[in-house]
């Protein structure tokens, strides 16, 4: 079940699966992929099996079909590390990209994104440097304040600790709205968090299975 | 004269006479045989094993520096040193031209350097070091005229993986040198026969099982508090003991001081130098994350007798000969009758004097550990150890480094592994397992020719890649289940290594003690922890860093038992019992004193929610299964979210609402009917089996933990562990490494045995429910325990949604 909100006069989706649907432009935004994570760990040495950047594919192509998204921009991290470009990886890659042929798809590169190298032409993604302004919204990578509007990023993997009566304790991954910046959740499966410091006026939705909860 | 007559003369010389016992072993040595010693520390073991080579040099060739004869595997970095001194006091004193030399992680390169050239005679090294030096590719030559491997302290080596490391290097020797003898040194245990089978593997039957010098007296006594009334029910620093502590120091002339935890160790210290300021020179701290330096100038002003007190950790309970020590006070519960007598046996060295080791407890329930502590030693009830089986992590780090040292042939290596204990029961289907898994990374990934760590050449696995090598190599000597960081000044200097887990959850400007030193936290870089000094008085200092907590032996769970039954019925005998009379009085009040037939549940709301406590007294292993147990099969009765903490009395479940209890018993909360399976689900309710992945991730090579100087490019490989056993459990279930976390669990820590005996023992008895207004003294620590399983049976959102509406109202 996703969640509405409204941020900097928008109207936004919250999705489970990781990503925002943005109506009035009919644009989904999406952050850190790290496809090819698992390639990179196989790469050293180190025993990953199979199936984790397919399922980040068709967890893709499902919001791509139930949002009727036209459009979406990427906010950095695509490929995580110049190992992670094995054939296999990106041939799932350009067979989700075949299969949604008509979606316009902007990159604004991250970190990881500079050191592995911009997606194969093939795949037909626009790569930009951020800041890119699209108003009300700035996409950028990095979180943080933006020039001239609400900036939209990732970067940081958001999650938030969550306590209750009864020693209670659950460690969620979240959307993080601050005052002038949304982070969005990693949406690679195989991603590592970073707790997010809350403040007060903070606005925090997190991800529990197929909810998204405001908390 | 014979070489003997020489080695008595020499004994002679030094106002000893040699055991029977020693002589035994030398004649067993030179006779071929392989065995076990077992005795209290300090009574000969060292020159019982030691020597049998020398004899056998002086009988024979009388070569000038002959290669690599004696490998001399200790587990404590710590001990290299002392158990260096006494081997070459013996060269010294036989005038015998061998070289004698250590091996181990702080060995400078220039001494490397010469080693790598040509080995000395023999070598004093530690399981991890010496794994290292069998992957280089003239290992075979190194080690091809090697007599005699002497396993020092082979009781604390037995039970870990280190142990099983230390298992696969033996086979690995005997193959090469087929009359090489093995002996080990060993605390006396419960289970001597499978110590000496896990030492010698196949064959172990023909080993010589040889008694040293029978365990001198030991004397058991308390620091009684002199105010019962506001002595707390809980705590583990027990800091208020320190008047009677210093007085106790006072009484003797040099004592040491021991903890269970490192952080107690740093508390006492600062506590105790607060308190006498004028002991300032004459006072240390050992713990084994200290620098090497800093150690070895506590344990030489120790052996001079010049220091009043050194407090420590289990870094001292081994091995090393400290005379001048004459009292040994012992923080908190010893928690089993084996560390006790260790501990006791490092005072009164003097003949004729008693050992004695007093116990401070650190809250009110001590008192009765160690009346059972001492109620077992009397009764000569002493602890075994069990070795780990089949540890097939570990098995895939070792063929690794193998391969690395220039490769096997599938089936003879299999022979090879199959002659150690640990892995005698090995099935085919799991060594193929593990080739698999080395060689394309297990089933799931064969379709991956990106991945390759072991490769086939010429019917021979090896490793080709280069880096893929050096890594191994960097990750081989940390078997030790957390990565350790340096902690360094930001001026500069080390001051040693700690824990990554404690440095995670300081945040800069924290403040903790270490050392002996109160540090302010920096920040994280490459791998190193960066302190600087503290200014002084500002805030107070993080005791949280809690260390290994030791479960209480089965042994003394039994003992335990007992005393409480004889509370029930009014006898309180010896002077901890009597002391603890007013606390058995409230807790009957409040409470009640469970008689050893009935299992007793207290319960009792409060503001942090509704609390379950229950007593099976079955120490803290059996506890944490069946906690989890418990909270799975009242979690079926109606969807609910506990926390669970475990204490070796009993455990809490804490819930925000009210528990089913009365219909969870009527239906099969006792029950060990389908327990196989409960216990499977409670574990991964609980996510047992998730954590305890967390070590097997990184013997088995899937996490990788970096180095100095590497780690920028080591950063993309950073995948948790936690987030690996996930990605394990979806794509590749069939792991058998997830299938190890999970019989480590249930092995280890459940101990499945144990725990259906505990069910049954409790079903058959009478189940009283407590209704409590206020929490009681038993279940008071319980209470404050901040380590927490979890388990829950609610659905996701519904829990989220009630604690995001709990944070509301505290909002407003």
């Amino acid at each position: 079940m996703s969640l509405e909100v409204n941020v900097a006069g928008e109207q936004l989706v919250l999705l489970p699966e990781r990503a925002i649907y943005w109506p009035r432009k009919q644009t989904l935004l999406v952050a850190d992929t790290h496809w090819g994570k698992a390639a990179t760990l196989r790469a050293a040495a180190i025993p990953i099996p199979g199936g984790t950047t397919s399922a980040d594919m068709e967890r893709l192509s499902g919001i791509v079909q139930s949002t009727g998204a036209k459009r979406m921009v990427l906010l950095g991290d695509a490929i995580h590390a110049r190992e992670g470009r094995a054939p296999r990886t990106l041939r799932a890659v350009g067979e989700w990209r075949e299969a949604h042929r008509a979606l316009d798809i902007l990159l604004i590169r991250g970190n990881h994104d500079r050191r592995s190298g911009d997606p194969p032409a093939s795949l037909g993604i626009e790569c930009a440097n951020a800041p890119v302004a699209e108003p009300p919204f700035v996409f950028q990578h990095f979180p943080g304040k933006a020039e001239g509007g609400y900036a939209l990023a990732g970067h940081m993997h958001p999650a938030i600790r969550l306590t209750g009566r009864g020693k209670e304790k659950k460690t969620l991954v979240c959307y993080w709205f601050t005052d002038c910046c949304g982070v969005l959740p990693a949406f690679g499966a195989l991603t590592g968090v970073a707790l997010v410091t809350r403040e007060p006026g903070d606005r925090v939705y997190v991800v529990a299975g197929e909810e998204v909860i405001a908390v | 004269m014979t070489a003997f007559d020489t080695i008595r003369d020499w004994f002679h010389s030094r106002g000893w006479e040699p055991f029977a016992f020693q002589e035994e072993v030398w004649r067993a040595y030179l006779n071929g045989e392989s065995g076990l010693i077992h005795a209290a520390t300090g009574t000969g073991k060292t020159y019982a094993a030691w020597l049998g080579p020398l004899l056998e040099w002086m009988q024979g060739d009388g070569e000038v520096n002959p290669p690599l004869r004696v490998l001399w595997i200790t587990p404590l970095r710590a001990l290299v040193a002392d158990t260096e001194n006494s081997l070459r006091n013996a060269l010294l004193g036989l005038d015998i031209p061998w070289r004698l030399e250590q091996r181990t992680g702080d060995t400078k390169a220039a001494v490397r350097a010469r080693q790598k050239k040509r080995m000395p005679t023999a070598l004093v090294t530690t399981p991890e070091s010496l794994a290292l030096l069998l992957a280089r590719e003239d290992a075979k030559e190194m080690f091809g005229d090697l007599r005699l491997v002497i396993c020092d302290e082979w009781h604390e080596l037995m039970g870990s993986k280190r142990g099983v490391q230390t298992e696969l290097i033996l086979a690995r020797l005997r193959i090469w040198n087929p009359n090489m003898r093995t002996w080990g040194l060993s605390a006396t245990l419960g289970n001597l026969e499978v110590a000496m089978a896990t030492l010698l593997g196949s064959g172990w039957e023909k080993g010589r099982m040889v008694r040293g010098v029978v365990p001198k007296e030991v004397r058991v006594d308390s620091l009684i508090p002199e105010h019962m009334d506001n002595f707390p029910w809980a705590g583990h620093l027990g800091i208020n003991m320190l008047p009677q502590v210093v007085q106790a120091i006072e009484e003797g002339a040099t004592t040491l001081v021991f903890t269970n935890t490192r952080s107690q160790t740093e508390i006492w210290y600062q506590a105790i130098l607060a308190a006498r300021p004028d002991w300032a020179d004459k006072m240390a701290l050992h713990h084994a994350s200290l620098e090497r330096k800093t150690r070895d100038f506590v344990e030489d002003a120790l052996r001079a007798g010049t220091m009043r007190c050194v407090v420590c950790t289990s870094s001292l309970d081994l091995g090393v000969d400290f005379t001048p020590v004459d009292r040994v006070i012992q923080i908190g519960s010893p928690k089993g009758v084996a560390r006790l007598l260790q501990r006791a046996g490092r005072s009164g060295h003097r003949p004729g004097v008693v050992s004695r080791i007093t116990c401070a407890p650190t809250h009110a329930w001590e008192l009765v550990e160690v009346a059972a502590a001492r109620d077992a030693y009397l009764a000569g009830a002493i602890e075994s150890r069990y070795p780990v089986e089949r540890p097939l992590d570990l098995l895939a780090q070792w063929v690794v480094t193998v391969a690395v040292s220039g490769g096997f042939v599938g089936a003879e290596m299999l022979d090879e592994v199959r002659r150690t204990y640990a892995f005698r029961e090995l099935s085919d289907a799991e060594w193929n397992w593990v080739l698999e898994f080395v060689t394309h990374g297990g089933e799931a990934l064969r379709a991956y020719p990106e991945y390759a760590r072991v490769s086939m050449d010429d019917g021979r696995f090896v490793i080709s890649n280069r880096m893929v090598a050096r890594r191994h190599l960097l990750s081989t000597g940390t078997i030790v289940s957390d990565s350790a960081m340096d902690v360094r000044y930001t001026t500069g200097g080390r001051l040693g290594s700690v824990e990554e887990g404690f440095i995670a959850r300081l945040r800069p400007g924290d403040r903790f003690a270490f050392s002996g030193k109160v540090l302010q936290f920096v920040r994280i870089r490459d791998m190193t922890a960066w302190v600087k000094k503290a200014p002084v008085a500002e805030g107070g200092i993080i005791p949280s860093w809690e260390g290994g907590r030791m479960p209480l032996s089965n042994e003394l769970a039994a003992a335990l038992r007992k005393r409480f039954e004889e509370a029930r019925n009014g006898r309180f005998e010896g002077p901890e019992m009597q002391a603890l009379k007013p606390v058995f009085e409230t807790q009957a009040s409040i409470s009640r004193v469970p008689s050893t037939h009935e299992f007793l549940i207290e319960r009792v709301e409060t503001k942090e929610g509704h609390h379950l406590f229950f007593y099976p007294f079955a120490g803290r292993l059996v506890h944490e299964g069946l906690a989890a147990l418990i909270a799975l099969r009242v979690s079926r009765v109606k969807p609910i979210s506990f926390s669970i903490s475990c204490n070796d009395y009993g455990f809490e479940l804490l819930a925000p609402h009210a528990a089913p209890l009365e219909e969870a018993l009527a239906r099969d909360l006792l029950s060990t009917e389908g327990l196989g399976r409960d216990i499977m689900e409670s574990l991964n309710a609980a996510e047992m089996a998730r954590r305890q992945f967390r070590e097997i991730a990184r013997v088995a090579g899937l996490t990788f933990n970096g180095y100095p100087g590497q780690n920028k490019s080591v950063r993309q490989l950073q995948a948790s562990s936690g987030l690996l056993f996930d990605v394990f459990m979806r794509y590749d279930s069939g792991n058998l490494l997830l299938d190890q976390a999970n019989r480590e669990v249930l092995e280890r820590q459940l101990e499945r045995s144990r725990l259906g005996q505990t069910l049954e023992r409790l079903s058959s008895g009478t189940v009283v429910i407590q209704d409590m207004k206020r929490p009681s003294p038993l279940c008071f620590p319980l209470m404050v325990d901040r380590t927490r399983n979890r388990v829950s049976s609610e659905k996701l959102g519904d829990r989220i949604r009630r604690m995001a509406a709990q944070v509301e109202k505290a909002r407003h």
